[in-house]
């Protein structure tokens, strides 16, 4: 094999997370919430997998459409009972965080009863499973790897073409902006989020089908997620969908590599630490740059110095700077 | 009547059992969650810091116990001539802890200064490891915006019980640490002493709180609450008092945790749960109102209640449902939170105007003072005079369309 298992895995993971840190940012941007209720989402999709693989007998890789479906309309549904009514009511940002904290306690909860219902109803184990079985191999790759890259790649192009070549996703832009003038220039505000709940629930649905073909899932694993995703997303910016695709990277890529290496360094005490790379990524963050990569890049573009080092990198182009 | 059950209740010899006991249990609960809840309206519904990381506070209590107060017992055990185990490695520390307490609580019996002294040591101890931890959490995170406040005081939860649950010589990992019985000296069952004493801790605080709340101090910290520009441009430090504020608050919480590691007489990092100790106590915050400390106490009082029925009725819930009831508890603990934002937004009992002696309120302010505390951090609308300080005082909320 070209390429060791661990860093197949820390490339999926990494995938993985960067689809869910950029539905996170996403929200951000439009709905001016911190989601806490994202990584629950994924947990959601983990189940839509396992319903495909172990109950209905399919390949779990079919479930993935109806998985972005499912999560889309969870998603809607949340803006729509309660969001979408806190922000008329005019909720500032810490009842919407504390409200989506009691979403996610519920989805939590509404998780565990479905794996409990399929242990009493299809006498299955749905606790703690993996679905590694299901996987086809390609080349000496395993399918997950492929395609859990393959779809994450999609997804930024799909949406990158869509955020600055479609209607709908310049309307998105333009309500992320300021919402009140978009609404002036004839926006439907309201569509705009509904259509952007979807595609963030959606994607954060299908990041989690994808988790169980790799790594070992729980009903608790999406709500775990919560953490790596913000550190992503912090580390991009928080208001920068590029960055999120950066950060989540980063951070996804280092959460693995680094208890993998301080393991074989240290001794196999570090694994039990793992959570502690994305927490460690986040007060770096905002001890050093509150604002990010997006912060420091606009720091280094201000800056004499920094503008020197890209110049001479060739990545800035001349002429004023904005 | 009621005093003579109470009479008998502190004199009989024998554990309480039946009806009584779930009495001393919810008064134990009312009184470790009231202390939280009590820590979180002083921060969040005074001075606007949304503390998300109670949790962390509750389980630096509880570590105190676990990681000094016991060391602390087995050392003076052992130099008064009691012959402990070896306690001192990280396996004797655990797998002789359950025979230690045993041997220990034996000599304690006949040492009723000692145990209580141990408490007074545990208690100053907690309060002081709690304004540390508040202050180590002010660093990063106070100069930022709430947001973040939020996530990183989320995240420092989870990661406290992380190191509680792989750290050995904290509490004892995954197995827990057993702590010996500083009341056992007492005749009756122990168990009303503690929620007793909870409950007095509990009373003490408030009237600090309240004092504190009364004070210029108090009215400072609601006009930082309020618009903390305004505040900072007539040269108030907002970031020390927010601080300072945070210390104190997470001093008073530390306390809860180590009362819960004696009541239990165990601690382990799986007790002191985020979900348990951060998210419960919010919701007792706002379905009392934020703000107001007799809101604080009517809303721990239902949450408590219901909870303690819930588990209590566990065998009846139990037939209907095929799943724990743990995790009912959960949907409904995030139903009733949304319920309570969307539809009684100031909770049972409304935020009521600071007492300012020598000032008439209802002479200064013609209008009704709105109070929406969901709209919270958005810069209200500042109007100048009399109007706007009033508005600052009462963290009232005036529409932009009423003027």
């Amino acid at each position: 094999m070209l390429v060791p298992a661990i860093w197949i895995a820390a490339l999926t993971y990494a995938s993985e997370l960067t689809l869910l840190s950029m539905g996170f940012t996403l929200t951000y941007l439009t709905a001016k919430v911190p989601n806490f209720a994202h990584g629950t989402y994924a947990g959601i999709g983990i189940y839509v997998s396992y319903t495909f693989s172990k109950i209905l007998g399919f390949s779990p890789y079919l479930g993935f459409p109806l998985s972005f479906i499912i999560g889309g309309l969870i998603s809607i549904l949340i803006y729509l009972l309660v969001i979408g009514v806190l922000q008329r009511l005019g909720g500032g940002a810490i009842v919407l965080t504390i409200s989506t904290l009691a979403i996610q306690i519920f989805l939590a909860g509404a998780t565990n009863i479905y794996a409990f219902w399929l242990r009493a109803k299809y006498n299955t184990y749905a606790q703690l499973f993996l679905l590694k079985d299901a996987d086809f191999k390609v080349g000496g790759f395993p399918g997950i790897f492929i395609v859990s890259v393959g779809l994450t790649s999609a997804c930024v192009l799909v949406l990158h073409y869509m955020l600055t070549r479609t209607r709908i996703g310049i309307a998105m832009r333009a309500t992320a902006e300021d919402s009140e003038l978009a609404s002036v220039l004839g926006i439907n505000i309201n569509q705009i989020q509904i259509f952007s709940w979807f595609l963030t629930g959606g994607m954060a649905c299908l990041a989690g089908s994808m988790i169980p073909m790799w790594f070992m899932s729980t009903p608790t694993t999406g709500a775990a997620m919560i953490t790596p995703i913000m550190a992503g997303s912090l580390l991009g910016g928080f208001e920068n969908v590029y960055g999120a695709v950066i950060g989540g990277i980063v951070v996804g890529v280092s959460e693995i590599m680094l208890t993998t290496w301080g393991s074989a360094l240290l001794g196999s005490w570090v694994g039990e630490y793992r959570p502690l790379v994305p927490m460690l990524f986040l007060v770096a963050v905002l001890l050093i740059e509150p604002r990010g990569l997006q912060g420091a890049w606009e720091r280094m573009v201000a800056s004499d110095t920094g503008q020197s080092i890209l110049k001479s990198l060739g990545l800035l182009k001349e002429g004023p700077v904005t | 009547m009621i005093q003579e059950i109470a009479v008998g209740l502190l004199t009989s010899g024998v554990a309480v059992e039946g009806s009584s006991r779930l009495i001393v249990d919810i008064a134990m609960y009312f009184g470790l969650f009231v202390i939280v809840a009590m820590a979180l309206n002083f921060q969040y519904g005074n001075a606007g810091i949304p503390n998300m990381g109670c949790a962390v506070q509750v389980i630096i209590g509880g570590f105190t116990v676990s990681a000094i107060t016991v060391r602390l017992i087995l050392t003076l055990a052992g130099n008064a001539g009691v012959d402990v185990l070896p306690w001192r490695s990280d396996y004797d520390w655990v797998y002789n802890s359950p025979r230690n307490v045993d041997i220990v609580n034996s000599w304690l019996s006949g040492e009723p200064l000692f145990g209580i002294s141990m408490l007074l040591f545990t208690l100053a101890v907690s309060l002081i490891l709690g304004a540390i931890i508040g202050w180590l959490i002010s660093l990063p995170a106070i100069r930022l915006r709430a947001t973040y406040l939020m996530i990183v005081l989320i995240t420092m939860a989870d990661a406290s019980q992380i190191f509680g649950r792989n750290v050995v010589w904290i509490s004892g990992g995954t197995l827990g640490i057993f702590v010996p019985d500083i009341f056992k000296w007492y005749p009756g069952d122990r168990t009303i002493v503690m929620a007793i004493i909870t409950l007095l801790i509990g009373l003490v605080s408030f009237f600090i709180f309240r004092t504190m709340l009364n004070s210029p101090y108090g009215r400072l910290m609601r006009a930082i609450r309020e618009n903390e520009v305004t505040v900072g441009s007539v040269g108030k430090n907002v970031v020390g008092i927010r601080r300072n504020i945070l210390m104190f608050a997470s001093g008073i919480t530390a306390i809860s945790g180590s009362m819960l590691a004696f009541y239990f007489s165990y601690v382990v990092e799986a007790n002191y749960q985020r979900a348990l100790w951060t998210y419960w106590p919010w919701l007792m915050l706002i379905l009392g109102g934020p703000g107001n400390n007799a809101g604080t106490f009517l809303g721990c009082a239902l949450v408590i209640a219901m909870r303690r029925i819930i588990i209590v009725q566990k065998w009846f819930l139990q037939k209907v449902f095929f799943f724990p009831v743990a995790y009912f508890e959960q949907i409904l603990l995030g139903v009733l939170l949304v319920a309570v934002i969307i539809f009684r937004p100031n909770g049972l009992i409304p935020e009521k105007l600071l007492y300012v002696p020598g000032v008439n309120y209802s002479k200064l302010v013609k209008e009704r003072v709105e109070v929406d505390w969901r709209a919270a951090p958005r810069t209200r609308g500042s109007s100048s005079g009399i109007k706007g300080i009033a508005s600052l005082l009462s963290g009232g909320k005036k529409e932009e369309e009423e003027e």
